[in-house]
């Protein structure tokens, strides 16, 4: 008898625990979760800027009328369905029902028109890149927006996120002066949060939109936006609990390691899959030594990308095979077969004999060539990694000269002037090479106006022919070979020396549940994210 | 008397704003100097930007004008105040500054108590027990300190009483979140504060604790003392009514001219700590070219020396009142 | 306040520098830091950029004083600083003396309108803070040794003027000047040989003490990231070991350690300077 109790009591507690750790693993509504990110955003409208802070609030406002899963085929958002013309050039787009802006207003066709033509091509910085064979949108009904276009761009379908095309309300904007619309700040959207306010220098608060299209979601009540300038107090607050989320680059990578051994703290992998950034050093292939293949070869072959991955980035990213990375797997868009590998065990010495076979001899110091390192102002990080840099560099008797400049000066030396050897960059490639990578090596983004385009000034028609085909090309597996193709070009030439492909992770605390859901992660609406009490 | 003081604190405010628009004006040219400008801050952190663009922020913050064009348009608006818009920020300079205002001023006035009391202190306690080992403890403590960099000494102190004892916090100037007010605002702001205004304290400590060491002992060997004493008064009170009263004149003058260095040092301190006062915002201001803002920090840091040197001199006259204010140039020592 | 009846005199003052504790103690120093900045190249003659050993290695290992983030050698980072800090030093307060002793040389001595331009000139100067000027004038000539140097130069040079200024206006007014005066001397060779003499000993004092004051004002500037990035110094190398404050203290440690014995040494022989040349102040 007694030892039935005991069995019984066992069978209660252990169907006990069972149920409770289900309900730990279900999604539970309401809470806050605490986001801290940098700098401060100078609008909270990501059509009318690509800054990365402004794009990480917009997400949770806007919606786009698609959305990407986790290999990049788009799944629906504002848009339920969608055909494809045969000849590419008509995208008929049927729209979801019911969906209301924050005001109340219903959406409709009218809004993707105004937005995508008027607002996101002509603002957007990217605009003309994911929306330029767009000519016109009819709207035969509320619920329907036809795209028409002057040539079939596969392209087109990968860069329809609230992240590159956030659909804006019209009856806000029409007639408006955009850039000084009150609803810049004060943004009305579709998206899964609701704008509550601003204080400036403080925090950004969203609350949870009730009437969101997705039923049950969001879980979270609110979230807050919290701007903090100095980063020791970011890592002590997340450390303390007092901040759920830091976004990549808040925390120094050091502090990220440490964080992470903590019991309730971890690192959020992933989400970064469809921004595909890489980071490179971009070097002017005008100007000597570096306008000769056989030197910039040997500079790729004279870098560790191990030693930059393990030592600059503490192990948050991995070598880069070449300007498309391993993150659009998925879409069969990237290959390392037959592309030119440079971390070959006696890279050295074939680095020298590249230097030798172009001209330049060792002198009395034992440097061949001096070229100028301009150091990207955009974080310590960079500065260690130029350090590096100089030291490889220097073992292939290359002296290199590292030169420091605040931001606008560095902008308009190396972007409008051109005036650099060789700096360091991160740009990112986007879910189809056409709308990111693209960017850097068409000799048509040469462009001494515009920064961050082709800064290497590299013109090789070979690589503008694929470029161009592949635009229009509607066959996926004809385009992906040529993107294969532009692969081993780009990286047999070297114009840029594609280091490593990031990982943007953020440090989250534990209690923090399904942060990352996307390829977009925390550029996503975070309508799934929930918090554990 | 205090008439006389009022019309001597004005003159020399009115004797001091040449030197500020001096400031003003070599400033304004000094940072435009350098080129690149906010469009192309705006345009970098957006990560890439077309021509129209940037034109647009252009003409939005009337960067697309001749020099002297701007110049006279920010002079003319200087004199009612209005320093600009931070566009960076997105908000009005005047208001910014005044938000952190507070923040660097209630440093600064921590660090001046601290080290202008605790100077004081040690130095009179030096020069009254010379040649005891308290005395060269002081100086030595003294002469250590003067030689240690800003920044080491708020790191030092970070790593002992921050990370390895976890009594103070290591930045910021409140616990981030809460929603305090009242006392448990101050407690917490004034536990933040403690590292802070030590480390900027420490230099300017000792600094003082030398001067008044050396002044106390030149007073007590002066003729007046002697006086004292051949009338029979107490030792204690010779100290300190008499050799204590003109000993501080000196270190309230270097005191006063020290609020210059103090401002330098205060980039140092809020750098490191995080303490979200003008220091960092100028330092901020510098390298993303938000210029309206940096000169808005210089116009004020120079009204700020100016008022202050005059305050200091009649400090003096008051604790001293054989000083005459005189208002061409007044004889300092 | 120099006294006419202790002159100058070069000869001698080694000697009387080293009596006092603060002179030898101070001069030992030196000499520790200038020994091993000159040397540097054969101690360490891979050079302090050289990433020669494991990422965040502690002191007493391997090497001496440990590694940094990247695998570099910190003594040898501080050997080379050594000689970048006292080479700043140097110049800088070489700069600053000249500078201020000219201008403060003048005004001082003609007196009048010269010098009522010359006090506004200075008090200019004095009004901007410091360290924000130097920082301003890095920030926009861009960040080089030489323009370091300059930066430093262009903001401290007012108060030397002034303390120049005020002992050539004190000296003036003795009355062997007159003297000279009624005798029919020239201005220059007044200035020159009467004057000067007498103020070389504050002038040495006061320079001395500069040399510290640079020396403290690079390394804050290199500890901020307008140092020379080509260059390693000991501000460059706290400013560089912040961000691993928790994981390397002594990354922030050891450097700021150099810069306190440097610049305590400098002080230090600048003292016993004063006691040497101003024995008035002895107590």
């Amino acid at each position: 008898m007694k030892s039935f109790k005991r069995l019984r009591q066992l069978a209660c507690a252990m169907s006990v625990m069972f149920v409770a750790s289900m309900a730990a693993a279900a999604p539970q509504s309401g809470g806050t979760v605490v986001i801290t990110t940098s700098p401060e955003p100078a609008l909270i409208t990501n059509a009318l800027s690509s800054a990365p802070t402004t794009a990480e609030l917009a997400t949770k406002i806007f919606d786009g009328l698609l959305e990407y899963d986790m290999n990049l085929q788009p799944k629906p958002s504002l848009a339920e369905s969608w055909t494809v013309s045969p000849d590419g050039k008509k995208i008929t787009f049927k729209l979801r029902e019911g969906v209301k802006w924050h005001d109340g207003k219903p959406f409709s066709s009218a809004d993707v028109q105004f937005s995508l033509l008027k607002v996101v091509k002509d603002y957007h910085p990217r605009g003309q890149g994911n929306l330029g064979p767009v000519t016109s949108i009819d709207t035969p009904d509320a619920k329907t927006a036809v795209l028409n276009l002057a040539y079939p761009y596969p392209p087109l379908m990968m860069g329809l996120s609230s992240l590159e095309a956030p659909i804006v309300p019209k009856h806000l904007y029409e007639g408006t002066d955009f850039r000084n619309n009150p609803a810049v700040n004060q943004p009305v959207g579709t998206g899964p949060f609701k704008f509550v306010r601003w204080e400036k220098g403080n925090f950004i608060e969203l609350a949870r939109n009730e009437n969101y299209w997705r039923p049950g979601r969001p879980y979270l009540d609110r979230l807050i936006f919290r701007f903090i300038a100095d980063g020791a107090t970011r890592a002590a607050a997340v450390e303390r609990g007092e901040i759920d989320v830091a976004t990549f680059g808040t925390i120094n990578p050091v502090e990220m390691r440490r964080l992470e051994k903590l019991p309730n703290i971890t690192i959020a992998k992933g989400g970064y899959e469809a921004i595909a950034p890489v980071m490179m050093l971009e070097l002017n292939v005008k100007r000597p030594p570096l306008d000769d293949k056989r030197v910039r070869q040997a500079i790729a072959y004279a870098i560790d990308r191990n030693f930059v991955v393990k030592n600059v980035w503490y192990g948050f990213g991995k070598p880069a095979v070449g300007p498309i990375s391993s993150f659009v797997k998925a879409s069969g868009a990237f290959t390392d077969q037959g592309v030119t590998r440079f971390d070959v065990k006696d890279r050295l010495e074939i680095a020298n004999r590249l230097l030798d076979e172009a001209g330049l001899k060792r002198g009395a110091n034992g440097m061949r060539t001096k070229i100028v390192h301009d150091v990207s102002p955009f974080g310590e990080d960079y500065r260690r990694m130029g350090e590096y840099i100089k030291q490889a560099l220097a073992r292939v008797g290359i002296d290199v000269e590292l030169r420091s400049r605040d931001y606008p000066t560095f902008v308009r030396q190396v972007h409008n002037e051109y005036d650099f050897n060789m700096t360091s960059t991160w740009s990112i490639g986007m879910a189809d090479p056409t709308l990111g990578v693209q960017r850097q090596t068409w000799s048509k983004m040469i462009n001494p106006k515009v920064p961050f385009g082709n800064v290497s000034q590299y013109s090789n028609p070979e690589v503008d022919q694929r470029w161009v085909a592949a635009q229009t090309e509607t066959d996926r597996a004809k385009r992906n070979q040529l993107f294969h193709e532009l692969q081993r070009l780009l990286v047999d030439d070297s114009p840029i020396i594609w280091l490593m492909e990031m990982d943007l992770v953020a440090v989250q605390n534990k209690r923090v549940n399904d942060l990352i859901t996307s390829p977009l992660g925390l550029r996503g609406g975070l309508y799934d994210t929930w918090v554990s009490r | 008397m205090w008439a006389s003081r009022a019309r001597y604190v004005l003159g020399r405010l009115i004797h001091g704003l040449p030197i500020i628009m001096a400031i003003v004006v070599v400033n304004f040219f000094l940072i435009r100097l350098a080129p690149g400008d906010a469009a192309q801050v705006m345009a970098g952190e957006s990560g890439a930007a077309s021509p129209e663009y940037m034109a647009q922020i252009r003409a939005q913050f009337g960067l697309d004008q001749p020099l002297y064009v701007q110049f006279l348009q920010y002079m003319k608006n200087i004199l009612v105040f209005d320093m600009g818009y931070s566009f960076r920020h997105a908000r009005g300079v005047a208001e910014l500054i005044f938000d952190r205002l507070g923040a660097t001023a209630l440093l600064m006035a921590a660090s001046m108590l601290i080290s202008v009391g605790v100077g004081i202190l040690l130095g009179a306690i030096a020069a009254v027990r010379d040649r005891t080992w308290t005395a060269n403890l002081i100086v030595t403590f003294a002469i250590v300190t003067y030689a240690t960099p800003l920044f080491w000494v708020g790191l030092m102190l970070i790593i002992a009483f921050s990370i390895h004892l976890p009594w103070f916090p290591t930045s910021g100037i409140s616990v981030v979140g809460a929603a305090d007010t009242g006392l448990r605002h101050v407690l917490d702001v004034a536990h933040h504060l403690v590292l802070p205004a030590l480390t900027l304290s420490f230099f300017y400590m000792a600094l003082y604790t030398r001067l008044m060491r050396s002044s106390m002992l030149e007073t007590l060997r002066m003729d007046f003392i002697n006086t004292a004493r051949a009338k029979g008064l107490a030792n204690g009170k010779i100290v300190y009514r008499h050799a204590l009263r003109n000993a501080i004149l000196p270190v309230l003058t270097m005191a006063g001219v020290q609020v210059s260095s103090m401002l330098g040092g205060s980039v140092i301190v809020e750098s490191v700590f995080g303490w979200p006062g003008l220091g960092l915002l100028a330092f901020e201001a510098l390298f993303s070219r938000d210029l309206n803002l940096l000169l808005g920090i210089f116009f004020l840091s120079s009204i700020l020396v100016v008022i202050t040197n005059a305050i200091v001199d009649v400090v003096y006259t008051i604790v001293d009142p054989r000083i005459e204010l005189r208002r061409k140039r007044h004889v300092k020592p | 306040m120099s006294s006419p009846d202790v002159p100058f005199k070069a000869s001698g003052l080694l000697v009387r520098t080293l009596r006092t504790p603060q002179g030898a103690i101070g001069l030992f120093l030196l000499v520790c830091v200038a020994g091993l900045a000159l040397t540097a190249p054969w101690l360490f003659p891979d050079g302090p950029y050289e990433m020669l050993g494991a990422p965040f290695s502690e002191p007493f290992g391997e090497f001496w004083l440990g590694t940094d983030m990247l695998g570099r050698d910190i003594a040898a980072g501080i050997a080379y600083g050594a000689r970048i800090s006292l080479i700043v030093g140097l110049v800088a307060a070489f700069v600053i003396v000249v500078l201020g002793t000219v201008v403060g040389g003048i005004a001082g001595y003609y007196g009048g309108r010269i010098d009522t331009a010359v006090m506004r000139v200075t008090e200019f100067f004095q009004t901007i803070p410091t360290f924000i000027g130097a920082i301003v004038i890095v920030a926009v000539l861009g960040s080089t040794l030489p323009n370091v140097v300059g930066a430093i130069a262009i903001v401290s040079w007012a108060p030397l003027a002034r303390l120049v200024r005020a002992e050539v206006i004190s000296v003036k007014n003795r009355e062997f000047t007159s003297a000279c005066l009624a005798l029919g001397m020239s201005d220059m060779r007044i200035m020159l040989v009467q004057i000067l003499p007498n103020v070389l000993s504050t002038i040495t004092v006061a320079g001395s003490l500069m040399v510290a004051t640079a020396i403290l004002f690079e390394s804050g500037l290199s500890f901020l990231g307008l140092g020379d990035p080509n260059i390693m110094t000991w501000g460059f190398m706290i400013g560089a070991g912040r961000a691993a404050i928790r994981t390397a203290w002594w990354m922030v440690t050891i450097p700021g350690i150099a810069v306190l014995l440097t610049v305590l040494s400098i002080n230090l022989i600048g003292d016993a300077l004063n006691e040497a040349l101003n024995p008035r102040h002895k107590s």
